[in-house]
């Protein structure tokens, strides 16, 4: 489902990712660990195209996404949920209106769009939170709210950059298990994390990033670079 | 019924916008209401005036006002005599003071004006110089005739088109300054929201297309808002205008209106242009996705 070959990005002359290749199945839930400054956001960024790599191909379900136009961007995100450790919510909206937004822009009828959105945050058990605003929310409900908005449009692949991030351990457990769940129904996952003990509690596969490079890449494993976090 | 829900959606997206740029919406609407004002203006006069010089500039007419005493059948049967000259029409004073006492209120004094010959030629190319050779006549006061005005009014367009050209573009310069920092305005108080949604897939169209339509409203405001005052306008001066154009040159008659409807259009246009076209810049500029 997504796949780097021998991808290159730098910054300034100093490489955030060298020589990287990656296979992630359809379906399948894996971890993206490393210390920090490994290179795991620039990693993300390639996927949903915020950045391009300076040599190397990314595909995602068979598309080499660095050959998209411009216009052709908004495409491949709305076949990607995409997860954020600062969550990202519209302040002025409802956490309905959050999930809904897309759907909305999408011009999908507002019959529709009642439905999908009642579902999504029904999988994230927020339905009792509809009207409420984001900053009312503790985080780990805010981080349900993202991960509702991000798969309303049912996409194939969900990337969580450090969804964790913010939270608390109790709920940044609910939230790996909520993604887990959500990769049980079909959804290509990837999480980078830089959260030990999750990791190792779930014993998923762990790719494991150092200096922009792949040092690790284990099917059911635990955090190899736990000395290097803080 | 997905694209009118889109466009339904992107249009209150629009008013919000407007509702978050507060005093500066009227700052933009008058300054772009002032360049169309100007604009349609200039536009309107000059439209007037060409209509003018086209139905002067063909007119095969010279009027010959006498000298007190002269006899107009003498002098007419003399005119008769020039080439090219093809009817010489006498206008008796008391029948040209008749006629203006019709149309006008004028006081009753003794009857000013002259007896007048109206002097009809064959050829367009003749009128210049058979107007040379009726200055020549003694029995002739001074003459008139359509081409020498068509001439002037047309140099005094040439002017006006420049001058208001160079009105119009520096206003326009300057609005399309204000609509830019407005609109960036805007796009600053929500850039997170746009990145947002610009990561959460919404296509470019749907982030820009509320400042855009910002920027188009700010135009029709303010295109309606210069319609307004350039009809009120009209409405004053084109009296005025006409009466002393008919007793400056009674012979051309009434002047043909072409109308302010194609003005307005054009002003629509024009703000509408600025409007979006500057707001389109700027998103363009600012929004990156
Ligand atoms: N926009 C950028 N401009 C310049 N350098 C950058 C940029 N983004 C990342 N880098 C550099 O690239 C390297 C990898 O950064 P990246 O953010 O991918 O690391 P990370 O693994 O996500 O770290 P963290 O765990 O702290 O989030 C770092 O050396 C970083 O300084
Ligand atoms: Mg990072």
């Amino acid at each position: 489902m997504i796949r780097l070959q021998n991808v290159y990005k730098e910054y300034n002359g100093k490489p955030a990712l060298s020589d990287v290749n990656l296979h992630i199945g359809l379906g399948e839930f894996a971890f993206l660990t490393g210390p920090s400054g490994a290179g795991k956001s620039t990693l993300m960024r390639l996927l949903y195209r915020e950045e391009t790599p300076d040599r190397g191909v990314v595909t995602i379900g068979g598309i080499n996404i660095t050959r998209l136009s411009r216009g052709q961007v908004p495409l491949l995100r709305r076949r990607l949920g995409i997860v954020f450790q600062d969550f990202k919510l519209l302040s002025n909206q409802t956490v309905f209106d959050n999930v809904a937004y897309v759907l909305r822009a999408l011009g999908v009828d507002e019959l529709d769009v009642r439905r999908r959105v009642a579902s999504a945050l029904a999988i994230v058990s927020l339905e009792d939170k509809v009207s409420a605003f984001p900053e009312t929310l503790s985080g780990g409900e805010q981080q349900r709210v993202g991960i509702a908005r991000a798969i309303v449009n049912g996409p194939p692949v969900l990337l969580a950059d450090e969804p964790t991030g913010n939270l608390d351990p109790q709920s940044s457990l609910e939230i790996v298990q909520l993604l887990e769940r959500i990769s049980e129904r079909g959804t290509t996952v990837l999480i980078s994390t830089h959260d030990v003990p999750i990791v190792n509690a779930l014993r998923r596969r762990v790719i494991t990033l150092k200096n922009g490079q792949v040092m690790g890449d284990v099917d059911s494993g635990v955090y190899e670079y736990e000395a290097a976090v803080r | 019924m997905r694209t009118l829900r889109i466009l339904w959606r992107i249009a209150r997206e629009t008013v919000i916008g407007l509702r978050r740029s507060g005093w500066s919406n009227w700052l933009v609407i008058s300054i772009l209401a002032i360049a169309l004002t100007i604009f349609g203006g200039v536009l309107q006069t000059t439209l007037t005036i060409k209509n003018v010089v086209s139905s002067w500039g063909s007119q095969l007419e010279i009027s010959a006002y006498l000298k007190e005493g002269q006899d107009p059948q003498t002098v007419a049967r003399t005119i008769s005599q020039i080439p090219d000259v093809q009817i010489v029409e006498i206008v008796p004073k008391e029948v040209a003071w008749a006629e203006m006492q019709s149309h006008y209120k004028v006081a009753a004094v003794n009857n000013p004006l002259p007896n007048t010959l109206h002097v009809r030629l064959s050829n367009p190319a003749a009128v210049e110089k058979t107007a040379e050779r009726l200055k020549t006549i003694g029995a002739i006061e001074h003459i008139r005739y359509p081409l020498k005005l068509a001439r002037n009014l047309n140099k005094f367009r040439q002017f006006l088109e420049i001058a208001g050209l160079v009105i119009t573009a520096s206003l326009s310069a300057a609005t399309l300054i204000v609509i830019g920092n407005t609109i960036h305005l805007v796009i600053q108080s929500k850039q997170r929201e746009i990145e947002i949604l610009s990561l959460t897939g919404v296509s470019p169209w749907y982030i820009k297309g509320p400042l855009i339509l910002q920027g188009a409203s700010y135009g029709t405001a303010a295109a309606t808002i210069a319609s307004s005052v350039l009809w009120v306008i009209h409405l004053y001066l084109d009296p005025y205008l006409h009466d002393q154009l008919l007793s400056f040159l009674p012979m051309t008659g009434v002047l043909a209106d072409n109308g302010l409807l194609p003005t307005f259009m054009v002003v629509l246009i024009l703000g509408v242009a600025v409007g979006a076209g500057g707001s389109a810049w700027t998103s363009g500029r600012y929004i990156k996705v």
